[in-house]
This record gives structure tokens, sequence and C-alpha cells, in this order.
């Protein structure tokens, strides 16, 4: 299948841009010390990029985490629903979050065509405009509702823990 | 029609809708309703990437995860086995110290439950501790060392409470200072406990020195690591951010380069793991600064607060509701959610009754702590259930006396203010 096929590559590419900014993070924060303890200097660019990476890795991990069910939700009654009531709450849960998703793409390219219009210098890089860092609220938000659109349909990635414990034969 | 939204939220919220669409449904209603246009939420969540604070997080969270991955716990375990193995109750209290280092750095309770309980488990049944107390320890050891430095939950009380400028001020370096303490009171009490219950057990004699300084050398990398970032915060020579940047960078160089216990075609994956509890929690983090905000231009804490004072008076009295308050969402929410949603609304009331804001972080955390493995629903039951092979009820029954201790110091904490703030401040 050419979609799932799609499918497989974006998350190869999702997995990868994820590791590369974790790393580059992880490098510019310890080099920033080392440069200001031995050498006495500092890279003036480097504090406001740490920052937006921040943003950035934590986009990319909210919609890896969509991928694999591990959003924070209580998932207390859930455990007691027969399989088909199952069924319907995770169409109506991931429904629901794909549509608040996709207000909030909408929204932040609201945010985003704003700062293009006017031409905003972006906080963080004198000569970069600020709609470039914002590009990932719009495009994190938008795969995250098609994302969760998709799982709405789908098997669960995990079952709950209580049915594996309480049902156990001691 | 207002009703009708609350109500349709709290179905979704109790069948398993993501709570960040919930924090980010309420808030999108609540612009709205105050005549704010919806990218005004968008402009709050992009408060994320002006945050200096947030830079610790990512990087204390994939130091962790990276020393999980690799065979840091097991040489933790050997070095803490051959200096302590041989006191009474040694080796479980091995166990509650490695539990607590081990929490201290991933901030994640269920990763060292899992990480270290393969490890212990086995070890503990084989020096004759009964099944009993070995689950039950276990379970609660897990979730100590929320309240030690460089603990993310800390951070991320510190991020939000830092929103309310409070005087005195909730630096994370004081709310790391008033963590030690009160840390150290749980580790000691749990571990008297468990030498007056293995009193009669078979000690094994003291590790030669040998085997101390082989245990020593084989811990060589990873043993700088809890005394730099412990002096250099405890000192105030490194600040949180700095801490981080260090340990990431170090523990990365370590476990991939030095001594390559993480191959580099498995970073991809274990960065990825790390990342999610982090995105998860920005997330969540990213919406209620929004929700925040709008609920400090609607005076809802100030309205809460005359509403409780008609009926609770004093600070005491208030400390008491807020531990029972605390333990029950601790319990459904697993700590770090329940930090980011419930500060913005508890935080400026129990100012006004008078408890020093460095000290609720404090009080917060230490009933966390219990509530993330409290009956029937905290996160640890299912997750020792699942690692140990026992039924849930059994893990609840083995925890009953751990529940008990832990209780008894969280009321210490809460009502000798002295103890967490004697270092803070």
């Amino acid at each position: 299948m050419t979609l799932q096929r799609s499918l497989d590559n974006l998350r190869r590419i999702e997995d990868w841009l994820l590791a590369i900014l974790v790393l580059l993070l992880v490098v510019l924060a310890g080099g920033q010390i080392v440069l200001r303890d031995f050498f006495h200097t500092g890279i003036s660019w480097a504090d406001p990029l740490m920052r937006q990476l921040v943003l950035w890795t934590g986009m990319l991990g909210a919609l890896a985490a969509v991928r694999d069910e591990k959003h924070i939700a209580l998932d207390v009654l859930q455990r007691f629903l027969s399989p088909l009531a199952q069924k319907i709450a995770r169409m109506l849960t991931f429904g629901f979050a794909a549509a608040i998703c996709a207000a909030l793409a909408w929204y932040c390219y609201v945010m985003l065509s704003v700062d293009y219009a006017s031409a905003t210098p972006s906080s963080a890089f004198a000569s970069l405009p600020a709609w470039i860092p914002e590009t990932i609220l719009p495009a994190g938000f938008g795969l995250m509702a098609l994302r969760f659109a998709l799982r709405a349909f789908a098997p669960p990635a995990h079952t709950p823990p209580l049915m594996h414990s309480v049902e156990r034969p001691s | 029609m207002i009703w009708l939204i609350v109500g349709a939220l709290v179905v979704l919220a109790a069948l398993g809708a993501p709570l960040f669409a919930i924090i980010a449904a309420v808030a999108l209603f609540g612009f709205h309703a105050a005549g704010e246009p919806g990218a005004a939420v968008a402009i709050e969540f992009y408060r994320l990437a002006d945050m200096p604070a947030l830079i610790a997080i990512p990087l204390f969270t994939l130091a962790g995860y990276l020393l999980a991955e690799s065979q840091a716990p097991r040489r933790l375990v050997r070095l803490t086995n051959a200096l302590f193995g041989w006191l009474p109750g040694g080796l479980a209290i091995v166990s509650v110290c490695a539990c607590t280092l081990f929490t201290a750095f991933t901030g994640a309770t269920g990763v060292t439950l899992i990480a270290l309980g393969a490890v212990l488990y086995p070890a503990l049944r084989q020096a004759h501790y009964d099944e009993r107390f070995s689950l039950g320890l276990l379970t609660c050891a897990g979730s100590l060392g929320l309240l030690l430095v460089p603990s993310m939950p800390l951070i991320l009380y510190g991020v939000v409470a830092q929103q309310f400028h409070t005087t005195p001020p909730v630096s994370i370096d004081a709310l790391f200072k008033a963590g030690l303490l009160p840390c150290l009171l749980m580790v000691v009490m749990l571990s008297v406990y468990s030498a007056w219950k293995a009193r009669d057990l078979p000690r094994p004699p003291p590790s030669s020195a040998r085997e101390v300084w082989a245990a020593l050398k084989d811990a060589a990398w990873e043993l700088p690591l809890p005394f730099v970032i412990l002096i250099g915060i405890y000192t105030g020579k490194l600040a949180a951010s700095e801490a981080a940047a260090a340990t990431a960078l170090y523990v990365l160089i370590v476990t991939v380069l030095v001594r390559r216990e993480i191959k580099f075609g498995e970073l991809p994956r274990v960065i990825r793991e790390a990342m999610l509890l982090v995105g998860a929690i920005l997330i969540v983090l990213g919406f209620s600064l929004a929700l925040t905000n709008w609920l400090i231009d609607g005076d809802v804490p100030e309205k809460l607060f005359s509403a409780l004072q008609a009926g609770i008076s004093g600070k005491f009295a208030f400390l008491l509701l807020l531990n029972v308050f605390l333990l029950v969402f601790g319990m459904l929410l697993e700590g770090f959610p329940a930090i980011i949603i419930l500060v913005p609304l508890i935080l400026p009331v129990a100012t006004h009754y008078g408890i020093d804001p460095v000290h609720l972080g404090i009080i917060f955390l230490a009933n966390l702590q219990i509530g993330i493995f409290l009956p029937p629903v905290g996160m640890n039951i299912f997750i020792a259930s699942a690692r140990f092979n026992q039924p849930a009820t059994r893990i609840v029954r083995a925890s009953l006396p751990f529940y008990a201790i832990l209780l008894a110091a969280v009321l210490i904490i809460t009502y000798w203010p002295g103890l967490s703030l004697w270092l803070a401040r």
C-alpha cells in the first residue's frame, strides 16, 4: 500500500529529525558551558536557538506520543468498558482530539500569517523572520490532527494495564 | 450552553481523551467567551519557546533515559551493595537509595520501577527478604526521588509557580535545595523500617576491600555525576539549566562513545522514548499557561480563596485538606499533570494562608509521590503488577506499611516548614 509506505517514511523522517534536533540541543547547551567556563566566551544566538529547540523537540515528541498513544489521559473508566464501548470511546475521544488539534493548527497558522504579513523579526535572531520558527506549530498540530483521526479507527497501541493484572490468577 | 460544554468535556476526559486537548478546548472556549481571538491561545502556547528554565527538562530527561538504557543501574546496585550490603536490612536500604537516585534523574517513577525492579527484586528474594516486603518496598521506592535534584517535577513546579511572581520568589535552585532534607527524611524512615524488618535475616559479611574497589572502578564514569550536580547546585556554582546541559552532554559521551553500551543506531529510539514523555508534558504545560492567564484575569483564585475561607479559617486545616486533595489528584493524574493543572489554582490560595511557595512545592511533590502508587488507580501499582507478574491487589496489600510510613513523612514535611526551608532560604 502506498499510503502505508508514505506513512512509514513520514515516521522515519520524524524520528531522525527529532534525534538530530535533540542532539543539537545537547551539543549547544553543553558547548555553551565549555565555552563560558574555559574560554570565557559564548555564542550569542545559542540561547534563543535552544529555547526554540525545546519547542520543536517538544512538538515532535507530542506528535510521536500520538502514534504510541502515550498522551497523558485519565484511563480509569476505559478499563471497565466492554470492548464495543471501548471502540466507541476511542472514536469519540480521538475524534475530539483531532478536531481540537485541527482548530489549534488553524489558529497557529493565523498567528504565523500575521507575523508573516508584518514581517516581524523573531526575538531569537535579528535577521530571521519570526514566522520561520513558528512553522512547527501549525505543522505539528496539523499532523497530530491527522494522526488522531487515523488512530480513532485503529486498534489500541497498548491495552490498559488493569485488564492484565486483575484477571491473571495469582 | 456553558454547562453542556463543561459536561461534554468532563465525559470526554473520563473516557480517556488526551488531557492537553481538554485543556486546549477549555482555553479556546474561555478566550472566546472573553472576546479574545483564537490566535491568542496560539500566542500563549508559543510562550513555551520563551522560557529558559524549560531547557533543563529535555536535557535531564534524555540523560536519565540514556542511563536507564545503559548498564548504569546494575553498576549502581553493585556499588551501593558493596558499601551498605552488610548493614541490617542492607540490601533493602540499597534498593531505596538506588531507586531514589534513579528517579531523581529520570523524573519518571515508572521507568525506575521497571529498570531497577528487574535487578533488585530477584536480589531481595535471594537474600531471603519475604515476597510481600520486597514487592511493597520496590513499588514504594520507585516513586522516591521526586524531591531530589535534578527531578523534573520540581523544575515543572518552579516554572509554573514563577508565573505568579510571588514574594519570596520561587527559584528552581531554591526548590532543589528545599527538597534535599525531606527526601532524606523519607529515605531514612524507610531504611529504619527495613533494618527492623530484616533484623532476623542472615547478614552477608562486609564486602572485601577488593570488591569495594572493583565496584568503585566499575562505576568510575557515572560516579562523578551525582556529586557534580549536587555540589554544583547546592553551592550555587551551577544553575539548574547549566547542570542539565553538563549532565546531558557528559552522559551522552559516556554511554555512546566511551562505554558504547548504547549503539549509535539505537540513539533515535532512546531519544524518541525520552522526548515522548517531554512532549506529552510540555504540550499540557503550554495550554495550561494560556489557561492560567485566563484564570487570573477572571480572579478565579481570589474567589476560590474567599469561598474556602468561609469554611477553613486556619493554615493547618487548609494544609490538611490540601494533603487529601493532592493525594487523590496525584493518584488520578500521575504527578506531572497534577502539578501543571493544580498549581495555578492552589498557589495563590496557599500564599493567602501564609504558606511559603517553596514549601508548598515540596508538599505538592511529597503528596504526589504517594498518590502515584495509591489504590485504586495509582499508575505504579499497575506498572509493578506487570513488572513483578503479580495481581494488582497483592501489590496494594504489600504496600500497606509503606503508605503508612510515607504518610507520616508527608505530615512531618507539611507541618514542619523549617525542614524544607532551612537550606533554601
